[in-house]
Formats: structure tokens, C-alpha cells, sequence
């Protein structure tokens, strides 16, 4: 075959072209430490990998909303801790008056004890997060959460929002606890019925809280001694207290025994006289400032000497408050629960997270980044096909008939 | 005839020889040459008694070593691989544009979510708020500088074009210039002339690279060049000419026309022009371009569209319903905070009626299942008729207008009427990323907050809880004035509302739907039912006590709500594109992936085109080439002969010698 000399200068500058920009490409993977340097190199990778960092920049993303809800947790956490030895430092207090010893100066000097105390739980009520938001305002945060209208009357401010974050594609968790729901919607009493001793009750009767039952029929009621042995139940308005029936008429009274009301029990010991009331009536919201409040005024009542029907008066108080206290311990602990609960679920979706991320650097690294060795293996071989490229073309060249002539 | 004049026929000859060799050689490197042989025989032997006595040797003719074939091979490799290295070297610009991680669409999106997941981590900071502004603006700025590369290209094809049709028509005028001096130079000699017919063959060669033509061999030694479809080009000694100007359809597109005699344009149908650097030219707009900068637009319009649609149905600090958080309009559209983008609409430059009134307004009613093509909307006396352009389908056909299609696009009208053929270019998409802007520069502005609020009353006995609500668009034309209460009746086991306006659908768990009158009370079927009234849905669990009651309120002071802040966030993942089959991010993937595959797919088509040329070139070459080893034999070889003959004058003159000195 013929072979015209241009299309040897052609084929000789081709080659070594081709080679050299085999090189090049070899030479900027190796220097970006990429595999795919455009799209067109790998386009279904290129493709995938874009995919790939979104999902790994969410991933992050999320690790970033685990801290935040975190450190929001974390710190409701510690007020919560607060509120929760605050009301079991109040209990112990309630659980010394009901000494016999106690006189009025005594009694007073715990009331105002507790007065700083019920200051103390307002302060912690109206916590505020790192970025100065009241925590327990729900959505309104620059809202203080709580006010005080008049001494055991609280107002709430916020509203029952949950700041919710996301920290997975599909689970968004609350980072917040609205103020109503720890502090103030806590049910009375044992939780069905609440009972109280008449204010003007001159005997000794005291009331136990009664068992929680599902048998109580929510109506308002009046357990009246129409003598140390005897009483009525009467059926009255929850609002207005008139009687509205009598549905059990002249029982007898033995201290200690149970007295069923409204279909539930409770019983009363002690010496009521005639004429001693003490009510039962279904369970409502108390706040925990009320709570308080209630107690503090039951411990300034009492003056010296202090009478057997005051002893008595404040031991109800005492019931009362303990039992509704007790209600707002667990409502705490409640909520405590629930926001380590949610911690713990954090920390077990971050360290998922991060399982996930590296997995998205792996997967993204076989797509994209460059095998060294192969890379570099390829760079040499090609180094060598184009030096052997270079050195043929000059040496044919070389070869002209017209050296000889 | 003697010895003599045998001897001088030799030298002429190999003389010949020798300067055809020469010439070889001096033109081994010209562009197109053919390389020259001489074609010598014996002349006609003298008739004697003793036989027929040689007369020595005569140069018949100096043909070019051409082989027609060959050279077409060459040619018709040459231009369609002209065609995939211009479209190759257009593609791979957008291929190089979108393949930096870090360049790229990708980063700037991922930024900006990550800022609207800043504002919904922390709804109340106002540096979290400015953030999240700030990377919107550096999200839009991204989409207008990748739009304002896909302008430079769409300019660069432009003047390409332009300069490819000057060329084709410099070589057209030269090509019918050398056909009249080839006829003339034919017609006064034997011989062909061989430089002349290489350079015309040579701006063929050239030509084709431009534009595929064929070549009709006249009788007279003329060639008649056409071009596509039969387009005449060259006729004899007379050349047609191209014109490069702006598309009848789309003024902003250089297109390509011809110019018959007489002057009058007519533009060429682009599927004529499918070969050479102008079919590739060509080609890469309609296919490639036009495309990317559809789809890029497609994504900043439905990025823009879905953000506002959500944002619209937040609350921001100052307590009023979100505005729209980006831009979207297109030239022509109407603002307002429940505009739809509207899509380009260009009418024909021959339309009856040129001015705004005279085209219909298309808008993007529902942007999640725009495609990322153009359509064609051409106007009969039976009514108009829509094209999709990518696929040639008929989306409606002789109709009425306002017409809304599947592919989203609501169209209306025009205010004047149309003539018999007027047409319009519509394009949905394609200033969407350039029009994309950001809407709002105050941090309160930004609607973290839902616009409703539910509680559960302090004073209820039971158990029951409502969710924290949610509205959807509906909500917008009625917003909650005031409070309203619901109230739980146990007896009957049914809320009643307060103000109740209107009316109230329950979603069961099974997903049936029970709709009750604004005066019916509503039964609380079950644990979790779906309330929804006026736009604003809830559900309440547990069980309520009787005549617990339950508010759905106007949002006031939220300024830590993020709910909208989480829907936005939400939107990032959500598929909201392409008949909701894509996320942003992936309409991006899509796009990339695309335009690497057509640039590795023509890539590697231009790779085997060239070889396949570098294969015909080498032929071509080995039959018409130069080969200087071949020319330096030649060279001896006619040395040798002149040499020869030039001794056989010398004997010839030494014998003739003899014979005068008989005589001394």
C-alpha cells in the first residue's frame, strides 16, 4: 500500500495527541482526586452523586436540629429537675405542720418560707431558652409565660404550641412542653373527686382525700351532720351550692367507716358536730401557684392558742395539699419522663445519623473519587505509550530517500 | 526522424517528467493536491522495408491521481463529523458548566434549605431570618448566572451561524468562479487543468465541512452544487446565497435563509440543515440548549412557585399571612399575592397584530406538571391549535381559546382578534431562571409561624386533645376572624361549633369524608377524625368530657411557631416537579445526568466520526498523496532518463560526426 508522507506526519501527530490527552485527563483526575471530572464522563454517577450530597447535606442538617433540640431538651430538663425538688422540698414542709407541736409562730414562719418558695416555682415557670425565648410559652415566645394576677392567681400567658424540629426526614420531635400542661392542667383531688371540709366547721371531722373510681358520678356534693351521729348527702349545684336533692338522709356516723357519695368512697374520722359540712365535688384543673397558695393561706390561718377545730381545719388543708401536690409531682415527672424519653430518642437518631452519613461518604466516594493506584498505574503506562509515540515518529521521520541523493 | 529527434523526444519527455516531480514535491503539503503523473507512450513507429522503426517517445498528458469515489468518501465522512464536533463543542461548555460540585446549582440549594432549616430550628432569631434571606438571594443569583451562561451560548450559536453562512457563501462564489475557468480553460486545451479542478475540489472538501452538499459533474467540466434538500447552491458560474437572520417565529434566533434570484428569503426547514458545523450549530440549540435552560427554568419557576404557594399560607412576625417569598413573573404577568407564573409568548413577526393585545396570555397554572418544552399555537379560521414541540404532539386542535392543557398551562384569548395564520412561539419556561428574584427583604416578613392556633380549654374535665392545626388554601380566601369554640355535647356525642359560617368536613381514618352543614353539629365518630372547615384542619383524640370545649384561633404573638418553617423545610424532599415526579434537586440531577449523556453520546459518535474520516483520509491519500520517497525515485528515474537521452544526442552527433569526417 501506497502511503502518501503527509499522512505520515498525519497519523505520527495524531497518535501522540491522542496520548497526550489520555495523559492530561489521567493528570487532572489524579490532581482533583476525582473520578468523574464532567458529567459526561459518568452521567448516571454525576447524576447519583448530586443526589447523594443533598441527602448527605439534610443528613447533616439533621445532625445540626438533634443538637438544637437537644440543648432545648436538655435545658427544660434542668428547670424541670428544679421544679421537681422544689415541690419535694415543699412536701417535706407540708408533712412537718401536721405536728401537734406546731404553734402559730412556727406555722407562720413556714408560711413564709413557702411564700419564697412559690416565688422560686413562678421564676422557674417563667424560664427562658438560649435564645431568650420563654420555654414554657409555646408558640408565643417572647411572651412571658406566666403572670400574677393576685397571690395563687397565675395567669398563662403562651398557648399550648409544641416547637417541634425535625431531625429526621419523617419525625419532627417536640423541643418544648406548653406551661399550661406542667404547671397548671393538673387535676384535684385523687383525680375524680376532690373533698374539703367546710370553712365554718366547728368539730374535729377530717376527710380523707377518698379512692380514685370510675363509679363516681362527676355530680357535686354535701355530706351535712345534723348531729355528732348522724348526717345527710345532699346533691347540690355545682355553682351556686343549693341543695338540689337529698339522696341519702340520716345515716349514721362512725368515725373511720366508709361513706359512699355519689358512687364514691371516702371515709371521715374524728368528732364532727352538728351542723359540720364537708363537700365532694369532681375533679377540676388546679394550677400549682393555687396549689401552693391554698396551703400558705391554711398555715397563716391558725392563731395561738390554736383550737382543736383549727388543728382540724388545717390537717384537711394538709390532706388536701398533700394529695394535690402529689398530683403535680407526678404531672412533672410526668412530663420529665417524657422529655428524657425524647432525649433519648435524639441520641439514638443521631448516632443513626451518622452511621447514615458515613454510609453517604462511602457511597459517594465509590462514585466519584479516584482509585490512586489504578490512576497512577495508568498514568505511567500512558507516559510510556506516549514517549514510545514520540521517539517512532521522529525516527520514521527520519527516513527520506532524499538523505541519500 | 532520426536518432536525434528520438533523443530530443526523450529529453522533453523526461523534462516533463522531472518538472511534474517537482511540482509533486513542492505541493506534498497543499491543502487538496492530487499528485501529478505524466502519462507517456511510444509515437507512432515509421513504416520501413525492414519493419516498423521506433520514433521515440511523446507525453500524452499530466493527469491528477483523482478517484472520484475516494474523495466523496472523504468528504462525506468530513461533514458529518464537522457536525458532532460543533455540536460537541457546544455541549460540552453547558457539560463543563454544571460539572464544578461546587458551581454548580446543587451547593446554592442546599444552602438555602439550610437556612429555611435555620429559621425553623430557631423561628424567633433574626440572624437565623437574615440567613435564610441572604441564601435565597445567593440561590436566585446562582440560577441568574447559570441562565446568563445559557445567553452567552444561545449569543455564541447566533454569531456562529452567521459566520458559518458567510462562509459557505464565500465558498459557493468561489466555486462558481472556478467553473468558468474551467470551462474556458477546458475548452482551449487538451489537457484538464489539474491545479485548478484540485482547488475547486478543495473548496467542496471545505464547504462540506460547513454544510453537506452534493455535486452534479456538467458536461462542460462545471460542477452544480446543492445543499439539503436540493437546494441549488452553485449553478454553472453562478452562486445562490444564504442569509443569516432572525427567525420569523423567535426574533432572538439567528436562522438560516435562501435567497433565490430575484431577492426574495425564504427560511430553510431546520431538519434540512442537519449535517456540517451549521447542522451541528443547529442542531445543539433545538436539542440541547433549548432543553437545559428549560429545565433550569422549570426548576427556579417551581422552586419559586411551591416556596410561595406554602409561604402564602404562613403567618410572619408581624401576625399577617405570608407574601410571596420569591419572585416568579414572567414579562407580561400580573402581580399579586396569588399570581401564577406566566410563560413567554412570542409572536410571529408576520402576525396581524403585534402588540401585547394581539397574543394570548399563557400562565403556569400548576407548575408541577410543566414540562421543559416550547410549544407552537397557531391560529385558523376553525380555531387554534397547540403543538408541544419536543414531540410533535397536538396537545388541542382547531378549539376555542381559553384552554388549559395537561402539561399545566392555562391559555387565554387574545384581547384582539386573531387572522387567519397567525401563529405564536410560547415558552413556559424558558427566562425562569432569569426572572426568578427574591421577594422579600424584611426578616419579619418571613412566615415561620401557622396562622392558626388550637387549645384545649384549662378548664375541661376530660381527656380530649386537639392537634396543633393546619391550614391549606382554602384558608386564604376567608381568614379566621376571631375565636372559634367547639363544644363537646356527651349525651349526644357531637361538637357544636360557635360561630359556625361554614360548612365542616370529617376525614375518617378509612379516608371516607362525611361533609356537615355550618348549623349540623358534628359527630365525633372516632378517636383522631380529621375536622376541617374554612381551610383549617385538626383532629381532637381522647375523650372529652361533656361540655369541653376546644378553640381554633387566630395566631398571635407565635413568633416561636415553626410550623410553616418545618412545611417549607418539607418541600426540599417533596417531589414537586414534572407531574410530581422530582424534587428540586433531582429536576437538577436530571438535567446534569441528561446533558451527560448526550455529550458522552456525541463524544464518542465524534470520536468513531473522526477515525472513521482519519480512515477515508488515508485512502484517499494513499491513492492521491504525495509521497516523497516515491518522488525522489521519480526524480532519478527522469534524471537518469534525461541523462540517457542526453548521451543518445551525444552518440546521435558522434555518428553524425563520423559521417563528416568520411568526407575529410
Amino acid at each position: 500500500m501506497r502511503i502518501s508522507t503527509s499522512t505520515i506526519y498525519d497519523l505520527g501527530v495524531a497518535s501522540i495527541q491522542q496520548q497526550t490527552s489520555a495523559m492530561v485527563k489521567t493528570q487532572q483526575q489524579i490532581a482533583t482526586g476525582r473520578r468523574v471530572l464532567t458529567p459526561a464522563d459518568d452521567p448516571v454517577a454525576s447524576a447519583r452523586v448530586l443526589e447523594l450530597s443533598q441527602s448527605k447535606a439534610l443528613n447533616q442538617q439533621y445532625d445540626v436540629n438533634t443538637d438544637s433540640a437537644t440543648s432545648a431538651l436538655g435545658l427544660e430538663d434542668v428547670v424541670l429537675e428544679g421544679v421537681t425538688n422544689l415541690l419535694l422540698d415543699v412536701r417535706t414542709t407540708v408533712l412537718s405542720a401536721n405536728n401537734p407541736l406546731m404553734n402559730n409562730t412556727t406555722l407562720s414562719g413556714m408560711a413564709t418560707s413557702l411564700r419564697g418558695r412559690y416565688e422560686e416555682l413562678l421564676g422557674l415557670a417563667n424560664s427562658a431558652d438560649s435564645n431568650g425565648q420563654y420555654m414554657f410559652s409555646g408558640f408565643k415566645g417572647s411572651t412571658q409565660s406566666f403572670t400574677q394576677i393576685a397571690p395563687g392567681n397565675v395567669a398563662y400567658n403562651g398557648d399550648q404550641g409544641q416547637r417541634l424540629i425535625q431531625i429526621t426526614p419523617t419525625r419532627q420531635i417536640a423541643a418544648s412542653d406548653s406551661g399550661l400542661d406542667v404547671f397548671q392542667q393538673i387535676r384535684n383531688g385523687n383525680g375524680t373527686f376532690v373533698t374539703a371540709a367546710g370553712a365554718t366547721n366547728t368539730g374535729t371531722g377530717l376527710i380523707s382525700e377518698g379512692s380514685a373510681t370510675t363509679a363516681f358520678d362527676g355530680k357535686s356534693y354535701q355530706i351535712v351532720f345534723t348531729s355528732a351521729t348522724t348526717y345527710d348527702i345532699n346533691q347540690v349545684s355545682p355553682t351556686t351550692g343549693a341543695v338540689i336533692a337529698t339522696p341519702v338522709s340520716g345515716a349514721t356516723y362512725t368515725s373511720g367507716n366508709s361513706i359512699t357519695v355519689g358512687g364514691g368512697e371516702l371515709t371521715i374520722t374524728g368528732a364532727p358536730v352538728s351542723g359540720d359540712k364537708f363537700t365532694v365535688k369532681p375533679s377540676s384543673n388546679e394550677s400549682l401557684f393555687t396549689t401552693l397558695n391554698n396551703f400558705i393561706i391554711a398555715l397563716e390561718k391558725p392563731t395561738d392558742p390554736i383550737s382543736p377545730a383549727a388543728k382540724a381545719a388545717l390537717m384537711n388543708d394538709i390532706t388536701t395539699a398533700l394529695s394535690n401536690l402529689d398530683n403535680g409531682l407526678d404531672r412533672v415527672l410526668t412530663v420529665r419522663a417524657s422529655v428524657g424519653t425524647r432525649m433519648q430518642e435524639i441520641d439514638a437518631v443521631k448516632a443513626s445519623g451518622e452511621d447514615i452519613g458515613l454510609q453517604y461518604e462511602q457511597t459517594l466516594s465509590d462514585l466519584q473519587d479516584l482509585d490512586y493506584a489504578k490512576a497512577i498505574t495508568d498514568l505511567t503506562r500512558q507516559q510510556v505509550g506516549l514517549e514510545a509515540a514520540q521517539k517512532s515518529f521522529l525516527k520514521i521521520q527520519e527516513l527520506s530517500l532524499f538523505n541519500f541523493i | 526522424m532520426g536518432t536525434l529527434e528520438i533523443g530530443i523526444s526523450g529529453l522533453r519527455a523526461a523534462q516533463i517528467g522531472l518538472s511534474t516531480t517537482g511540482h509533486n514535491i513542492t505541493n506534498a503539503a497543499t491543502p487538496g493536491y492530487h499528485r501529478q503523473e505524466i502519462t507517456q507512450s511510444a509515437n507512432t513507429p515509421l513504416s520501413t522495408g525492414a519493419g516498423f522503426i521506433g520514433t521515440g517517445v511523446n507525453v500524452e498528458a499530466i493527469k491528477r491521481v483523482y478517484d472520484e469515489f475516494l474523495d466523496r468518501q472523504v468528504q462525506t465522512a468530513q461533514t458529518q463529523s464537522s457536525y458532532l464536533d460543533a455540536y460537541s463543542a457546544q455541549i460540552s461548555q453547558i457539560n463543563n458548566m454544571v460539572a464544578d460540585p461546587s458551581a454548580g446549582l446543587s451547593p446554592a440549594l442546599q444552602e438555602f434549605f439550610q437556612g429555611v432549616h435555620d429559621v425553623a430550628a430557631n423561628p424567633a432569631s433574626v440572624p437565623s431570618r437574615q440567613s435564610m434571606i441572604s441564601s435565597a438571594e445567593a440561590l436566585v443569583t446562582r440560577f441568574h448566572t447559570l441562565n446568563q451562561r445559557f445567553e452567552e451560548i444561545r449569543d455564541g450559536i447566533n454569531s456562529q451561524v452567521t459566520a458559518s453562512v458567510s462562509m459557505i457563501n464565500s465558498y459557493a462564489r468561489q466555486i462558481a468562479e472556478l467553473n468558468g475557468r474551467i470551462v474556458i480553460a477546458q475548452a482551449g486545451s487538451s489537457g484538464s487543468p489539474n491545479d485548478l479542478l484540485d482547488q475547486r475540489d478543495n473548496l467542496i472538501a471545505e464547504l462540506n465541512k460547513e454544510i453537506n452538499v452534493s455535486v452534479v459533474k456538467q458536461s462542460d467540466g462545471s460542477y452544480n452544487v446543492s445543499m439539503g434538500k436540493g437546494q441549488a447552491l452553485v449553478v454553472g458560474n453562478l452562486a445562490y446565497t444564504l442569509t443569516a437572520q432572525p427567525s420569523l417565529d423567535d426574533p432572538s434566533r439567528i436562522d438560516v435563509g435562501y435567497q433565490s434570484w430575484g431577492g426574495q428569503v425564504s427560511f430553510i426547514r431546520q431538519d434540512s440543515l442537519d449535517s456540517g458545523n451549521l447542522g451541528g450549530l443547529l442542531a445543539f440549540r433545538n436539542e440541547a440548549l433549548d432543553a437545559a435552560q428549560n429545565a433550569l427554568g422549570r426548576i427556579a419557576i417551581g422552586l419559586a412557585q411551591t416556596m410561595n404557594d406554602q409561604h402564602r399560607l404562613g403567618q410572619d412576625l408581624n401576625g399577617d399571612l405570608g407574601g410571596s417569598l420569591f419572585n416568579v413573573m414572567g414579562p407580561g404577568g400580573t402581580s399579586g399575592a396569588f399570581s401564577v407564573p406566566s410563560a413567554k409568548v412570542v409572536a410571529n413577526v408576520n402576525n396581524s397584530d403585534l402588540t401585547p393585545a394581539g397574543s394570548p396570555a399563557v400562565t403556569l397554572s400548576d407548575v408541577s406538571k410543566v414540562t421543559t418544552s416550547d410549544y407552537t399555537l397557531a391560529y385558523s379560521a376553525a380555531g387554534y391549535t397547540l403543538t408541544r414541540l419536543s414531540d410533535k404532539t397536538v396537545m388541542f386542535a382547531n378549539a376555542a381559546l381559553p384552554q388549559t392543557t395537561t402539561d399545566g398551562l392555562t391559555i387565554a384569548a387574545p384581547t384582539n382578534a386573531p387572522a387567519n395564520g397567525d401563529r405564536w412561539l410560547i415558552q413556559p419556561t424558558r427566562n425562569g431562571a432569569r426572572d426568578v428574584g427574591v421577594a422579600i427583604q424584611d426578616t419579619a416578613k418571613i412566615a415561620a409561624a401557622a396562622p392558626v392556633l388550637t387549645n384545649a380549654t384549662f378548664a375541661n374535665t376530660g381527656t380530649g386533645k386537639i392537634s396543633a392545626g393546619s391550614v391549606n388554601v382554602n384558608y386564604l380566601a376567608a381568614p379566621l376572624a376571631g375565636t372559634v369554640t367547639l363544644t363537646y355535647n356527651a349525651t349526644t356525642n357531637q361538637f357544636s361549633r360557635s360561630p359556625a359560617t361554614s360548612p365542616v368536613t370529617v376525614t375518617l381514618s378509612n379516608g371516607s369524608t362525611t361533609t356537615y352543614l355550618a348549623w349540623m353539629p358534628v359527630p365525633y365518630s372516632e378517636e383522631g377524625q380529621t375536622i376541617t372547615f374554612g381551610g383549617i384542619s385538626f383532629s381532637i383524640t381522647g375523650q372529652p368530657a361533656n361540655n369541653d370545649t376546644f378553640t381554633i384561633s387566630p395566631n398571635t404573638n407565635g413568633v416561636a411557631d415553626n410550623r410553616n418553617a418545618l412545611l417549607l423545610v418539607g418541600l426540599q424532599t417533596k417531589n414537586t416537579l414534572a407531574g410530581s415526579t422530582a424534587s428540586y434537586q433531582s429536576a437538577f440531577s436530571q438535567l446534569v445526568g441528561s446533558i451527560g449523556v448526550q455529550t458522552r453520546d456525541i463524544n464518542v459518535t465524534a470520536q468513531a466520526q473522526a477515525s472513521l474520516v482519519a480512515q477515508s483520509q488515508q485512502a484517499q491519500q494513499s491513492l492521491s498523496g504525495v509521497n516523497l520517497d516515491e518522488e525522489a525515485a521519480n526524480l532519478l528515474r527522469y534524471q537518469q532518463a534525461y541523462q540517457a537521452s542526453g548521451k543518445m544526442m551525444q552518440i546521435a552527433s558522434t555518428l553524425f560526426d563520423t559521417l563528416l569526417g568520411l568526407g575529410q
